[in-house]
């Protein structure tokens, strides 16, 4: 376990400096100049030289790379071109409601692909009609789910809320909208913060949802084929008991791998979304970075979505070896 | 006991129309029946054709009864196991017609839940392969007590199986056993909830024959402790005769012969018995010989003429075989044959030997192996290790010769076989193979050895490419000439893997090892996987070709008897070593070594229960100092365990190598 730990930093790091150099190049090549998006059209040119001399950017290209680096390794990722804040800081502002935001999601990936899988294998009408629902709103592009649930959800039913996030409550206060109000001990507040996730969730969640549940039920019919559930059932087990004794616990290791490159995909739809949805999260932050090229905000979003990647890569290796002895980290 | 017995033998013999009239005369017999099939039909549906799985089946099954049913795939042997389970709806729906009577209980009458009830507390199943019949995810200790229920009463189940330290395999996964053990686990967990009948289905098919023997003497242990019946399922005649009181034997969804096992092996009556027994490879032949082979394929299960399955490939079949033939008093069997007293005996086909090795002129083809010792490095982390698979094999192979490499599983004698073919890192020694480039191999699972989208004209063509035929023309030749000698139709050319019968398959993988005529020949237990029958074809074939083509074959197996078949000499191999080596007469009349000894006394043959080894083999992991089989060894001596063994020749006989000091040293005294 150790080794295991110590494996998945060495590789984080590995995918930091790789992630920070292609960032840092891509924007290099990108001849996009913070300093004009910054100071606008009108800028003169002695306050674009100043500009440039106070951002470093005179320098030679290795010394900027490096003392990016060096900030880098004092937790230091530099000071946001557009807002003029430490990235550091941003982060910390923007990084929970998204973080939020991918667990809601995340938690009905999973919930949905496992109904999914398990209603395919026990057959039935329902079981058909849930699998087309799903289909259908897993190839509609996830906008196209967002702006329904809106209209149907919102408009017409008003069941849901239409945009923005929950406001917490008590004092500590991480950012974290549903856990702060628990820890508030403010359920109704809790439970606000989860009804304003759940649509974008839900259009974030589906395409997800389908993957695994479908990894999930092939797999599952590959066990309920094998031997040890025949055992299972000549001992005179319920087929109920067959299936979450015997049969799920065998089943969900291609589904958790599944899980782990949806939940690195799933990053890349929260930034639409969260535009659609007015969710204050990094996707919102990184979309008003792009266009004025602020290095330090993309990079820093950059590394923490891929050190993310590899923890949540990390915790499916180890949800497999939970789920399957025979697999030693 | 005995006279019940006796009784319900009697009453078997009656025809099923007295049976039940005098059935009632019997006090109480029908009642003490353990198992009670009448007229079952088991048909199902795949792919759109009908599959006659059963096609009308009688079977009883007394109070600690042990029953043997026997046949090849295709029988319906474990369709009828499985509907005495009440297990047969799960995946596939068939339609079943006639009576299951189970404990009393009519199979067919009962919901799913008393279904479940009846098999948890009356029924017990064993299935083949230990290895994959556990799930993998869950302790012993809890598979066992969803049936057994307390921790006490799963300990007491393992000990009863002889399962050594019970309480600490509890929380032991399965895949921490080894295959033998597992197996007994397997059996313990059918026996919990003292059942009146176990169902094993081939327990002891995919274990090594020493684990086999073990697991057949728990099986008759079982029946005398607990008086529990036990239907044991099994394509092994030997297996049958070994620990079975009554064999059935089944073809093509009917059962065909039946009656005490001694007296039906003995005495055969049905012609597809009689076949069976002939084609068989067994130890106590002499010489290589052809084995008496059954004609045309296996049994056509979706067929819906009537009559009997077996007449296609029945040398006595005549008209009257389009009537179903019923079972009929015999002697002191029953046996469905319209010209079961017309049959010859066994002795009127006598063995045919093969005829002596074409000459083939010195060091053109011979395989000289020295000193090879291959090493794997598995497992990360912790738990990282060095298999050993080979550990220094010394070999020489005369041109023209027949080497047979015999071995229970982790021995090492399939990564000889891949060493030689250059397929297997070798990290020390040599293998020298004059006319190289001029190795084919044949593997076990022909299936798997075809490239599934390729047609068999495909593959053998590509062989032919590979070596440099470029004319078209030519190679079309070679191909029909390549199909005509290993007995493949010319029509199948065009077919893939997938559409192929397992027998076909095995013909197809040996064409193209024949099509361009290899000096040395290589098989990894060509025939394990293959019925009887076909297996008696196969291993003709691999002898026709030898003689034909004068190659070298190298051929592994587990199995004594094959060896005998196809071989003039043997190797026997234990954890990466050989520890004896010598002729095919040598070693299987007169073997030496400790191991070798107790490898033929866990054969099972007619009249005798095999003598079981005790222990299995260590891992390839962990080799034990000195010689490596003193863990095990029956007559070990202290000084075992320290001084590593070398291959010595024996006093008695040249050519015949022992890997045992204290064995040496007796023969050179007397």
């Amino acid at each position: 376990m150790g080794l295991f730990i110590l494996r998945r930093l060495v590789s984080a790091l590995g995918v930091i400096i790789a992630l920070t150099v292609v960032v840092f190049i891509l924007q290099k090549i990108s001849h996009t100049s913070p300093v004009h998006a910054l100071l606008g059209p009108g800028a003169s040119q002695a306050a674009i030289h100043a500009e440039t001399i106070k951002l470093g950017l005179n320098k030679p290209l290795l010394t900027q790379f490096l003392h990016y680096l060096d900030g880098l390794i004092h937790g230091n990722l530099g000071i946001s071109y557009r807002t003029r804040r430490p990235v550091t800081a941003d982060l910390i502002e923007f990084l929970p409601a998204t973080v939020e935001l991918a667990l809601v999601a995340l938690i009905l990936a999973i919930g949905l692909g496992a109904l999914f899988g398990l209603l395919a294998v026990r057959g039935g009408a329902a079981a058909r009609i849930f699998q087309v629902v799903m289909l259908l709103g897993a190839s509609t592009p996830g906008y196209l789910v967002a702006f329904a649930g809106l209209v149907f959800l919102y408009s017409h039913l008003h069941i849901l809320p239409a945009t923005g996030e929950a406001s917490p409550s008590g004092q500590f206060q991480t950012g974290f909208v549903i856990a702060d109000n628990l820890i508030a001990g403010d359920l109704g507040g809790a439970w606000d913060g989860l009804v304003h996730a759940i649509l974008p969730a839900l259009s974030i969640a589906l395409v997800p949802a389908v993957s695994i549940g479908r990894v999930f039920k092939s797999s599952l019919e590959g066990t309920l084929r094998s031997d040890y559930v025949r055992t299972a059932r000549a001992k005179g087990l319920s087929e109920r008991r067959v299936i979450a004794f015997h049969a799920i616990r065998n089943s969900v290791s291609p589904a958790l791998t599944m899980t782990g490159l949806q939940l690195g995909l799933m990053f890349a739809g929260v930034a639409v979304v969260e535009e659609i949805f007015a969710w204050p999260g990094i996707g919102y932050y990184t979309a008003q970075a792009i266009p004025v090229s602020d290095f330090p905000a993309i990079s820093g979003v950059t590394l923490v979505l891929g050190v993310g990647y590899v923890l949540i890569n990390a915790l499916v290796d180890i949800a497999q070896s939970l789920a399957d002895p025979r697999i030693k980290l | 006991m005995m006279d019940q017995m006796r009784l319900i033998r009697q009453r078997q013999s009656g025809s099923r129309k007295t049976t039940s009239e005098r059935g009632m005369a019997i006090p109480g017999s029908p009642d003490t029946l353990v198992a009670a099939v009448h007229a079952l039909k088991v048909t199902f549906e795949r792919a759109g054709t009908r599959i006659f799985a059963l096609r009308g089946v009688d079977l009883e099954i007394a109070p600690s009864e042990i029953v043997a049913l026997v046949g090849e795939s295709g029988s319906g042997k474990s369709v009828l196991g499985l509907s005495l389970l009440g297990l047969l709806g799960h995946n596939s729906k068939p339609e079943i017609e006639g009576e299951i009577e189970v404990v009393g209980a009519q199979i067919g009458s009962l919901s799913e839940p008393q279904l479940r009830r009846l098999r948890r507390e009356s029924l017990g199943a064993v299935f083949q392969d230990p290895m994959t019949s556990l799930n993998p995810t869950m302790r012993i200790g809890k598979q066992l007590a969803e049936v057994a229920g307390s921790a006490e009463a799963c300990i007491d189940l393992l000990r009863s199986v002889g399962i050594p330290d019970p309480a600490r395999r509890l929380s032991a996964y399965p895949f921490e056993l080894s295959g033998g053990l597992r197996q007994r686990v397997m059996i313990a967990m059918a026996l919990a909830g003292s059942p009146k009948l176990i169902v094993a289905d081939e327990p002891t098919t995919a274990l090594d024959v020493t684990v086999q023997a073990q697991i057949l003497e728990l099986i008759r242990s079982v029946r005398d402790r607990f008086g529990t019946s036990l239907l044991l399922i099994t394509h092994d005649l030997g297996v049958a005769a070994t620990v079975a009181d009554r064999v059935v034997v089944m073809y093509g969804g009917r059962v065909v012969e039946t009656g005490r096992a001694e007296s039906l092996l003995r005495e055969p009556k049905h012609p597809y018995t009689r076949a069976l027994l002939r084609s068989r490879a067994t130890l106590d032949a002499s010489g290589p010989r052809r084995l008496t082979m059954l004609r045309g394929e296996g049994v056509d299960s979706r067929s819906e003429e009537p009559g009997c399955s077996f007449a296609p490939r029945c040398e006595l079949a005549f008209d009257g075989c389009a009537v179903t033939p019923e079972l009929e008093i015999a002697g002191d069997h029953r046996v469905a044959c319209w010209r079961a007293e017309s049959a010859p005996g066994p002795e009127a086909d006598p063995l045919v030997h093969a005829p002596p090795v074409v000459a083939v002129s010195k060091g053109l083809s011979s395989v000289r192996i020295n000193d090879v010792a291959v090493s794997f490095k598995v497992g990360r982390g912790g738990s990282q290790g060095t298999l050993k698979a080979l550990r220094g094999v010394t070999l020489d192979i005369e041109p023209g010769g027949a080497l047979a490499i015999v071995g229970e599983s982790g021995s090492g004698k399939s990564t000889l076989l891949r060493a030689i073919a250059g397929l297997a890192p070798v990290a020390s020694g040599g293998v020298d193979i004059s006319g190289a480039g001029k190795v084919q191999m044949v593997f076990q699972d022909a299936g798997a050895s075809l490239t599934p989208w390729m047609s068999v004209e495909e593959l053998l063509e590509e062989r032919l490419i590979a070596c440099g035929v470029r004319d078209r023309k030519e190679r079309h030749r070679r191909i029909l000439e390549a199909c005509d000698s290993v007995g493949l139709y010319q029509q199948l050319l065009p077919a893939k893997a997938g559409q192929l019968s397992g027998g076909q398959r095995q013909r197809a993988a040996l064409a193209r090892a024949v099509v361009v005529a290899p000096e040395v020949l290589l098989c990894d237990e060509p025939t394990s996987a293959l019925d009887v029958s076909l297996a008696a074809i196969v291993l003709n074939l691999i002898a026709d070709l030898r003689e034909r083509l004068g190659m070298t074959l190298l051929f592994v197996t587990h199995d004594l008897a094959v060896a005998r078949v196809v071989a003039d000499h043997v190797a026997v191999m234990y954890l990466g070593e050989i520890v004896e080596v010598g002729t095919t007469e040598q070693i299987l009349n007169d073997p030496r070594h400790p191991y070798t000894k107790s490898l033929i006394a866990a054969v099972p043959e007619s009249g005798h229960l095999p003598v079981p080894l005790k222990g299995e083999p260590a891992s390839p992991l962990s080799i034990p100092s000195g010689c490596s089989f003193h863990p095990r060894c029956p007559s070990a001596r202290s000084s075992c365990g320290e001084t590593s063994q070398i291959l010595k020749v024996s006093p008695l006989s040249r050519g015949h190598f022992i890997r045992c000091e204290p064995v040496v040293e007796e023969l050179t005294w007397r």
